[in-house]
């Protein structure tokens, strides 16, 4: 019976947050790593490892089928989930942005109409500066929305740049900076101490010390 | 023509999905979110929890209260604060006055016993099994809109051995429902994270903004808040400090890296308390987690949560609020706890259907239906000459015989 079930994001931060987590003596095999299966154990059986879509990682967290989790600060922000995040992991680094069609001014409107995957973070953004705004909810592919009419500016994450440039999008404004956290149940964190104590331990030194493939590569 | 006929028909049905207000379109089997039904096995196992915490009440002297269950919503304001009462659900009285369903039990038993009980002896004990109601749930695990609180009053003292008797009745409780080893009370003294936040001079924002990171642990963006405030050892070690949960050598750590006196004389109670903890033979199910700084403005002094095995969020909660009576005229110490009946018996029942509890359910026990306080005595245990432990330890041996017992307790 592993000791922790550990959620990871799957997508962008995956291959990041297992090699971390390897280097951190929770490895998972090579075999496993190319099998489809969604739930596999560490080399040495401590640790059980489940695959969710990012904005399922708190999820299953907060309600403690997952003792951690593994997941960017962006999907955490925009769950408003209760978990305790005792370490910054410093992978996939990027930033949550406003972007407009170059040569657009926000300024001028009394209303905005905002294309975002993450509403509660852009309502939150805006809603501070009282400034009114329409949320336009959108599942992928956001930066489509100002070249088409949909909205004057979008709300999204960015690591290099290089979708927005190319879809004629400029950054405004940087509301956060993002990167993996490692993310803890509040009631694991107590009854079982030792060992997500370990857990933090082993990961501390790996974090600043980022392996072959380290890196943001977006 | 049969174009026209299938157009009309559509708009009709889309008019009355979309019209959700239309009596006749919104389903009578709809339940509001937030609320359930309870009903067989899951009922009965309910109401022996909630028995058993009962008698465990009446075993230490506690009176049941039964407070209203619409009560001003400014009563809730003065007793929670305005973030928890906002969560309450609102509504006006014939005369406007705003009326909320109570959000807790608290602060009603805090107003009896500022007026209604204010001529009786100290310590007042009250106890109770009620349900609350809450319109926003606490988080998404905590989904529930209305839930049953079963907990404790201690009014009127502010001794270590008070302190520690509610304590000892929340370790009864879990003990007595089967949850033996399966679970964990941390504890910690809001004094620490006070007197840090006044000796770094910390205006109201800073000091929030700190709580959050000690809340949620984050030990790296901490160190960062406190870099400018103080040297970069002494920060390191202080978020360090503030991720650990452990037993006594927490509080040794925290004497060699917190340096200011408030602080000090908190760590100096905690320590007083964990002594008589060992001393009984308590330590194995309570922690020291001085990263747990919920409700500051509320709590007054010692603070404790509830953990058990197999719910991801906490199923109780207590301490210390020695302000709290003071907003109804009359200031007096106070110490209590609840417990939430809804997450207790989710685990109680997931454990006993993995027949992963060895003990027989409560209320079919032997020891509680020897527990009946008609038929024994109480034994009235003095507290203000003896030894702290020693008391307590009587107190647990009279209660393990299925005795009352009623401590007298200096203020």
């Amino acid at each position: 019976m592993p000791e922790l079930t550990i959620a990871v994001a799957k997508g962008r931060l995956q291959d990041e947050a297992l090699a971390l987590l390897a280097r951190a003596g929770a490895g998972v095999s090579s075999q496993d790593l190319e099998s489809r299966r969604l739930s596999v154990e560490d080399e040495s059986g401590r640790y059980c490892f489940i695959f969710v879509k990012p904005a399922d990682v708190p999820v299953y967290v907060e309600h403690g089928i997952a003792d951690c989790g593994v997941v960017g600060r962006d999907v955490l922000l925009e769950s408003g989930t209760d978990l305790l995040q005792p370490l910054t992991l410093e992978i996939g680094r990027c930033r949550i942005v406003v972007a407009v069609q170059i040569g657009v001014s926000l300024n001028d409107l009394g209303m905005l109409r905002v294309a975002t995957k993450y509403p509660r973070i852009a309502t939150a953004h805006f809603g501070a500066r009282g400034r009114p705004v329409e949320i336009i909810e959108l599942s992928g592919s956001v930066e489509l929305a100002p070249g088409l009419g949909l909205a004057d500016c979008i709300v999204d994450l960015v690591a290099s740049g290089r979708t927005l440039r190319e879809n004629g999008l400029k950054e405004i404004e940087v509301i956060d900076e993002s990167t993996g956290r490692l993310v803890v149940n509040r009631a694991s964190y107590q009854l079982k101490a030792e060992a997500i104590a370990s857990l933090i331990s082993n990961l501390r030194p790996e974090i600043s010390n980022p392996g072959i493939d380290g890196g943001v590569s977006a | 023509m049969t174009q026209r006929v299938r157009r009309r028909v559509f708009s009709l049905e889309f008019m009355s999905l979309g019209d959700t207000n239309m009596d006749q379109t919104d389903p009578l089997s709809r339940i509001p979110t937030g609320m359930r039904y309870h009903f067989g096995q899951e009922a009965r196992l309910r109401r022996s929890v909630e028995e058993t915490g009962m008698n465990i009440f009446d075993g230490w002297s506690y009176e049941e209260i039964t407070t209203p269950t619409v009560d001003y919503y400014s009563l809730f304001e003065h007793g929670m604060g305005q973030a928890e009462a906002h969560r309450a659900f609102r509504f006006t009285d014939t005369d406007g006055r705003l009326l909320a369903l109570r959000p807790d039990v608290t602060s009603a038993a805090a107003r009896a016993a500022a007026t209604l009980f204010a001529e009786r002896d100290r310590p007042l004990r009250l106890c109770y099994a009620a349900p609350v109601f809450r319109q926003q749930p606490q988080s998404h695990a905590e989904w529930r809109r209305e839930s049953t609180q079963i907990g404790c009053e201690l009014i009127g003292a502010n001794t270590r051995v008070a302190d520690l008797e509610v304590l000892a009745i929340a370790s009864e409780f879990l003990l007595r429902v089967g949850l033996e080893g399966n679970y964990a009370i941390t504890l910690n003294d809001v004094g620490i994270f006070n007197g840090v936040a006044e000796s770094l001079k910390l205006d109201p924002t800073s000091r929030e903004e700190m709580r959050q990171l000690i809340d949620v642990r984050n030990a790296a963006d901490l160190e960062r808040f406190l870099k400018p405030h103080t040297s970069t050892e002494e920060a390191q070690a202080f978020a360090q400090l503030m991720q650990l949960s452990g037993k006594r050598e927490s509080l040794d750590l925290a004497r060699r890296v917190i340096s200011n006196e408030q602080s000090h004389a908190a760590i100096d109670r905690l320590e007083s308390l964990w002594n008589v903890i060992d001393s009984l033979g308590l330590k194995d199910c309570f922690e020291i987690d001085l990263g747990d700084v919920a409700r500051l403005d509320y709590y007054t002094g010692l603070t404790f949560k509830i953990y058990v095995n197999g719910a991801g969020y906490r199923v109780g909660s207590g301490g210390r609020y020695d302000g709290l009576t003071g907003s109804f005229g009359k200031a007096e110490p106070a110490v209590g706890f609840v417990v939430d009946l809804d997450a207790l018996a989710d685990v109680l029942r997931v454990r006993r259907a993995s027949g992963s509890s060895m003990r027989t359910p409560p209320g079919e026990s032997p020891e509680l239906t020897a527990n009946d306080p008609a038929k024994k005595p109480t034994g009235s245990l003095r507290d203000s000459s003896r030894d702290p432990s020693e008391l307590l330890s009587e107190a647990l041996e009279r209660r393990a015989k299925g005795e009352r017992v009623s401590l007298e307790l200096t203020r």
